[in-house]
């Protein structure tokens, strides 16, 4: 459809030229020209291209397809347009929300137009920006998350991290260990009970600074340990490990800090099936 | 704020990098087979030269340029960097002494108490940045002096920055906000 302005009173009727309803067949929806995604991320281009057909027709002789010319439709944008996808196949592979990736392709555009990081890999400033964009929706992702889903290394995701927060002028909260509870708990198939003691006993030591200079993930998989030592579901340290992304003596050289005051980190309410005197000392 | 601490307090200057020029191309192989004390790094470039007193090591590149690291205090550094030089001319090269400058200098300080890192972030927050999972101290970067403090949880600072007297500035200024952000085991 083609909108013309006159200077007239003529008013045009800007709607469509025919009507489509609902029910019909979704599949050809003849008022929609051009692609729906993100005008505002891509530039507002409202190209289309010719796909490939699917005839018999559309093959030559050999098998090759007669129309090959798939040139690039947005050049200056191809790099975007490649790191949304990254993004997309990285945040897909931790099952993370529409939110996240609409907010991790904001910081992305962001960071890119200002080309200030213009010579670090973009998939390296992509998972950054996903980092970021996890911990400013409050559910923060360790650096060893997002290392699992990207294929760049943990010091340069922290080195973009860092670049990035400089770059846009943002700060990020601090992570607390109650921030990853639920989802290494639900890793690990333990109750909600058990859950709940774990952030409670993690939230204590801090408050208590039992643990100073210890990382929270850290403190985090040793109230897991505790925890799940004291209930029902005892894991070991080495699957508590694996899940949180830290190693086994780690955790022991947290739980040691912590085991002295065990009694006072407990919640009031909670159900001890081996209690506080037996917990294993490490 | 209690500035009677401060005369308590030493400074330690731990490391000064220098650099100099020597204004004429190195022979990297001559100075690793006739000079003493070297280790040649040939998938590198350089030179690693290790001078006994002062305690300096130097890396050296064929182009003429010279990293001196190691020094504990400025002065030692150039007193280190003109002997090194001079070593070089003992070798035979016409060495000139020149664009000698100090780009770095490292101190540790030791707080006599313990660090709240987050209760000490929150309040300082857009300067000191801490992130527990890449490094286990609080970076506090002061634009105006261009010095930048690690601040770890049992009280000890390292603090980096072009100049001597600055890093000293650094500290007292340092001192004056851990005294709000400092956690005494007692309470």
């Amino acid at each position: 459809c083609v909108v013309l302005f006159f200077t007239s009173d003529r008013v045009i009727d800007v709607g469509s030229e025919w009507r489509t309803f609902s029910n019909e067949k979704a599949l050809k929806d003849p008022s929609r020209v051009g692609d729906a995604q993100n005008p505002l991320l891509n530039g507002g281009d409202l190209t289309t291209m010719i796909s490939k057909g699917t005839g018999a027709a559309s093959f030559d002789e050999f098998g090759n397809s007669k129309y090959q010319n798939r040139r690039t439709m947005s050049s200056s944008d191809r790099a975007m347009l490649n790191a949304f996808k990254e993004i997309s196949t990285m945040a897909d592979r931790i099952n993370l929300p529409r939110n996240i990736i609409d907010r991790t392709n904001n910081l992305f555009k962001q960071v890119y137009e200002q080309k200030s990081l213009k010579g670090r890999a973009n998939d390296a400033i992509a998972s950054a920006c996903l980092y970021i964009a996890c911990r400013q929706e409050g559910v923060p992702r360790t650096f060893k998350e997002i290392c699992a889903v990207s294929r760049i290394s943990k010091k340069e995701i922290g080195r973009c991290f860092k670049l990035i927060l400089k770059a846009l002028e943002t700060s990020v909260d601090l992570i607390t260990t109650g921030d990853f509870m639920s989802r290494f708990c639900s890793n690990l198939g333990l109750p909600k009970q058990v859950q709940m003691a774990a952030t409670f006993i993690a939230r204590k030591a801090v408050e208590l600074d039992l643990v100073p200079g210890r990382s929270p993930i850290s403190v985090a998989a040793a109230a897991i340990y505790m925890a799940s030592q004291a209930s029902a579901e005892k894991k070991t340290q080495k699957e508590i490990g694996d899940i949180a992304g830290v190693a086994d003596v780690t955790i022991r050289q947290s739980y040691r800090l912590i085991y002295p005051r065990a009694a006072e980190l407990f919640p009031p309410d909670f159900k001890f099936d081996t209690p506080v005197d037996k917990l294993p000392q490490l | 704020m209690d500035s009677g601490n401060d005369e308590a307090l030493d400074i330690i200057i731990t490391n000064v990098v220098a650099t100099f020029r020597t204004r004429c191309h190195l022979n990297l192989r001559t100075i690793a087979l006739e000079g003493i004390n070297v280790i040649y790094k040939p998938e590198d470039g350089k030179v690693l030269m290790k001078l006994r007193k002062p305690k300096i090591t130097a890396s050296i590149w064929s182009s003429g340029k010279i990293i001196c690291t190691g020094a504990t205090s400025e002065d030692q550094a150039k007193v280190g960097a003109r002997r090194l030089a001079r070593c070089l001319q003992k070798l035979g090269f016409k060495v000139r002494f020149s664009a000698f400058k100090v780009v770095n200098v490292l101190a540790v300080c030791s707080m006599p108490f313990a660090i709240h890192l987050i209760d000490f972030t929150k309040n300082n927050r857009p300067i000191a940045s801490y992130e527990p999972e890449l490094h286990p101290a609080v970076t506090y970067r002061i634009k105006h002096l261009r010095a930048t403090c690690q601040i770890f949880s049992t009280g000890s600072l390292t603090i980096t920055a072009v100049q001597e007297n600055a890093v000293k500035r650094r500290t007292q200024n340092c001192h004056f906000r851990n005294n709000v952000g400092k956690n005494t085991k007692n309470s």
